[in-house]
């Protein structure tokens, strides 16, 4: 029907955009500048605060942490889904049902409420501050989401995809490889989003899981306070870097979205 | 196809689930019911620490606080998400940009969120704050409970507004345009197509987007933590935040166990209303 | 309700080949049942668009009630339209629905009701007041939906989108039914959109067949069935349609396969000779040879079908060829040899490069 957006989209765009503004404008700019003057324009822009977080350990081990878990919690994720999304949507078997949404219901669990639990169940097995640890913990809530997602993006694929398979002559592991796998990626492109998304942003589990040497970004943001204060422009700097992978990542998936938002699957 | 066997699909996720779900909740619904003095004595008291946690009056107010955070955030997200979801071109090349525009604060990890606002609305720092300050407000969203109520909301607006109205736009979309037509042809206004041809279509997206946002602000943590951390005072310490203060600053295992219990119950109530609105969309296709 | 004038009416989609309608001119009096009949694709329902405002104005002239239409939205045309499938409110009850208009119109909640209520009762729908639409079938959804394009007192016009696509046989003959009375009843020009020709006929006082975005012929049944100007009317209109035989006419006599078939007043040249299957008889050679003047010509019968029985003859189709094409009559099959037979025309129609020549 309509083509060009209300004026209220502009709106509400500029309300989404001016925070972030403000954010890469303070982190264009040295500490002293910042606590000085307050300037909509940064009067002299660089990226000495960028230059900090990539040579300072401190930062730069931070978002490496942070990106070795992320990536480890997606891989364990979809290979613990695939089978179980394939097994909910191609067979009916006893309690599906009741599995179904007991799972879903741990997606909704209060992180809160596995702080003490999982803090000592990491130590006693000696996983504490360990990418494994983070990893594992967020599975909680990122398994249940991709099997969600991928069992609904499997149901969309046709039983008739599997016979014509098995007619002709091909064994289960080639189907389910090269022909099946193909013809979701869509779905495992939304899965990686929401696994990415959703244990990238969090802070509880992740803060309370690591020490010192597994201790990710997000926890080096919330405890940069230093002898002299906090430098708000390394600390910009740092947000700033924070969302360039979830933009990359939505860049790449973003038809993807559309459709896995269309059928109802968040 | 009926096959038990395809229970060995499911055992890996079985496995992790019962790792990371399964076997801490069983540990905290252990630590509920019994007083631990130290590694070695323990007394089983039943359900004294249930009762204990439903008096705590910090509970109550930490809980009412929370009541009134969630309300607010429903009753602002989800009229404006409508709104920007019917603002939003629905045909067209530009669609898939303003998509991306829009989940831009939803990709954010939630501490960055809370870092975007304080740097936004401190009066030193913030563009926000001190443009408050110069036109005669006394702002301070660290002293004031009005103040840091209204960065909260405005801060959550900011954050989750884009999912209600990503929903929103999915179940707009999927409206013939007959319909419209239709209402055109009728002398139907703006307000009255709204209402007779778009809402009743969106009520499931709506009962999903409503559920998703009272679950998931119910356990709020992050951003108000790094914004206010709580302040000023105890004014914005809401649910999660007190458990978290429970169960790691103070080591009373067994309050904090039960009340984790109950707020896992209280979210479960919930998640199963999300649960059978899905399913019930789900047999109406 | 209002005369309906289009002058030269033409409407192109941006980024189209091809035109969607082109040149159409169709003057429609008011009160009249007029059909607009067609094959998918042929612009019907682009042509309905504009008429109800739901496509912007176009080069050419629409006027409604002697009122140019190109500067009034939708909901001030006084147009009424019915959807292919049913387009209704529904978290409305059929009582809502109907009156919906109405209330929209300012009427009194009292007279809402009261017209929507006769307005149900003469589709015979009343029993259905109170429920939702989401709890009927398909076919009571689009009484509903009809009943809901006529229910406003102030209409111009109503159009109607294919709205018996959906419906089984034997209820559509029904609701064509009620459809004809209503229009009677309540005076309404109505342009009824359809590929069906059997509801075209039965329906429309007069009918344009729609063929690529143009208005190929219009007139009443009779006049399409008896006189059509256009071989795709001859074709389209008739059940089966009409036969077409290559020709020649040379000295006012028409060959067909060089052999002489009838005399023909009509200029020298090729054309192609168009007959319906009624206007057609096959019958056993007689002994002498015919003239070439009087449309006899010899024919190869190969099948044919029973239909019934008319006076206790028994008729139907007879398939057969002639000079090599296939034809069809439609006729009492007691005298119908097989093999070889001769096919007598009563009238005939001579068409070149499409469109009829007068002879």
């Amino acid at each position: 029907m309509r083509t060009r957006p209300h004026w209220l989209l502009y709106l509400y765009c500029v309300y989404l955009l001016v925070p972030i503004y403000w954010l890469i404008n303070l982190s264009l700019r040295d500490n002293a500048d910042i606590l000085g003057s307050l300037s909509a324009l940064p009067s002299d822009p660089s990226f000495a605060n960028y230059l900090e977080i990539f040579s300072n350990p401190v930062w730069s081990s931070g978002f490496i942490n942070s990106l070795s878990y992320v990536a480890i919690n997606t891989v364990i994720s979809l290979l613990v889904a695939l089978p179980a999304a394939y097994a909910f949507s191609r067979y009916r078997f006893v309690g599906d049902r009741h599995l179904f949404f007991w799972l879903l219901s741990n997606r909704m669990a209060p992180p809160a409420v596995f702080l003490l639990p999982f803090f000592q169940l990491y130590s006693a097995i000696g996983l504490f501050d360990t990418h494994l640890a983070v990893a594992l913990a967020h599975c909680l809530f990122t398994v249940p989401l991709a099997v969600w997602i991928l069992e609904g993006f499997m149901a969309s694929i046709p039983r008739s995809l599997d016979e014509m398979a098995r007619i002709d002559g091909h064994s289960r592991s080639f189907f389910f490889f090269r022909i099946f796998l193909p013809a979701i990626r869509g779905g495992i492109g939304v899965t990686v989003f929401f696994c990415f998304m959703f244990s990238w942003v969090e802070l509880l589990l992740a803060r309370t899981l690591t020490g010192s040497s597994a201790k990710p970004i997000v926890v080096v943001m919330t405890r940069t306070v230093s002898a002299s204060g906090v430098d708000w422009g390394v600390l910009a700097a740092a947000g700033v870097l924070t969302i360039l992978p979830g933009l990359a990542v939505v860049y790449f998936v973003r038809n993807h979205l559309v459709r896995g938002f269309a059928l109802g699957r968040v | 196809m009926r096959d038990n066997r395809a229970w060995l699909g499911v055992l890996p996720v079985l496995l992790i689930v019962a790792f990371s779900a399964v076997i801490p909740l069983m540990t905290v619904v252990n630590y509920s019911v019994q007083d631990i003095f130290d590694a070695n004595t323990r007394i089983f008291v039943g359900l004294d620490w249930y009762r204990e946690t439903l008096r705590d009056p910090r509970l109550q107010s930490a809980l009412l606080r929370q009541i009134l955070f969630s309300s607010l955030i429903l009753a602002l997200e989800i009229p404006l998400g409508i709104l920007v979801a019917k603002s939003l071109p629905r045909a067209g090349r530009s669609v898939g940009l303003w998509l991306v525009l829009l989940a831009i604060p939803l990709l954010i990890p939630w501490n960055v969120v809370g870092t975007i606002w304080q740097l936004f609305a401190r009066p030193d720092i913030g563009l926000l704050g001190a443009t408050l300050q110069n036109l005669g407000f006394d702002y301070n969203y660290t002293a004031g409970t009005l103040d840091a109520w209204l960065t909260l909301l405005a801060m959550d607006v900011w954050h989750w507004t884009s999912l209600v109205a990503l929903l929103a736009f999915a179940g707009l979309t999927a409206i013939p345009d007959a319909y419209y037509q239709a209402a055109r042809l009728d002398g139907a206004s703006r307000w009255q197509i709204f209402r007779h041809v778009e809402l009743p279509r969106l009520t499931s997206v709506l009962t999903i987007a409503v559920l998703l946002r009272l679950m998931d602000s119910f356990m709020i943590y992050t951003e108000p933590f790094v914004l206010t951390g709580g302040g000023p005072g105890n004014s914005t310490t809401f649910l999660s935040q007190y458990l978290t203060s429970m169960a790691v600053g103070q080591f009373d295992l067994g309050p904090a166990a039960a009340f984790s219990v109950l707020y896992f119950l209280v979210v479960l109530l919930l998640c199963w209303l999300f649960y059978t609105s899905v399913m019930r969309n789900r047999d109406a296709d | 309700m209002a005369e309906l004038l289009l002058s030269n009416l033409s409407h192109s989609y941006p980024g189209a080949g091809a035109p969607t309608l082109s040149g159409l001119n169709l003057r429609v009096a008011s009160g009249e049942a007029h059909a607009l009949l067609g094959s998918s694709g042929a612009g019907k329902s682009t042509l309905l668009n504009l008429l109800s405002g739901l496509l912007p104005a176009s080069p050419g002239q629409l006027l409604l009630g002697g009122q140019d239409l190109a500067d009034q939205p939708p909901s001030s045309r006084g147009v009424a339209q019915v959807f292919q499938f049913p387009v209704l409110y529904e978290a409305m009850s059929v009582l809502g629905n109907l009156a919906f208009p109405l209330r929209v119109m300012g009427m009194s909640r009292r007279d809402c009701r009261a017209r929507a209520r006769q307005m149900a009762e003469q589709l015979e729908i009343d029993h259905l007041l109170e429920r939702r639409p989401t709890r009927l079938g398909l076919f009571e959804k689009q009484l509903v939906a009809i009943g809901k394009a006529l229910v406003r007192p102030d209409l111009s016009l109503v159009l109607l989108d294919e709205p018996l696509t959906a419906a089984e046989p034997a209820r559509k003959w029904r609701l064509r039914h009620t459809l004809k009375s209503l229009q009677r009843e309540s005076g309404a020009t109505m342009i009824y959109v359809t590929h069906d020709q059997t509801e075209a006929l039965t329906f429309a006082d007069r009918i344009s067949v729609m063929h690529e975005g143009g208005i190929l012929q219009t007139g009443s049944p009779e006049q399409l069935i008896n006189a059509p100007t256009h071989e795709h009317v001859g074709y389209f209109v008739g059940t089966p349609g009409m036969n077409f035989l290559d020709a020649r006419i040379e000295s006012d006599v028409c060959l067909v396969g060089d052999v002489p078939f009838g005399s023909l007043v009509v200029s020298p040249g090729v054309c192609r000779i168009g007959f319906r299957p009624e206007w057609a008889k096959l019958a056993g050679a007689p002994a002498q040879t015919h003239s070439g003047s009087d449309w006899i010509i010899a024919a190869d019968v190969i099948s044919q079908r029973v239909l019934g029985t008319h006076r206790g003859v028994p008729f139907g189709l007879v398939d057969a060829t002639v000079a090599g094409a296939r034809i069809v009559t439609r006729q009492p099959l007691d005298e119908v040899p097989s093999g070889r037979a001769q096919l007598h025309l009563d009238t005939v129609r001579a068409f070149r490069q499409g469109w009829v020549v007068d002879a």
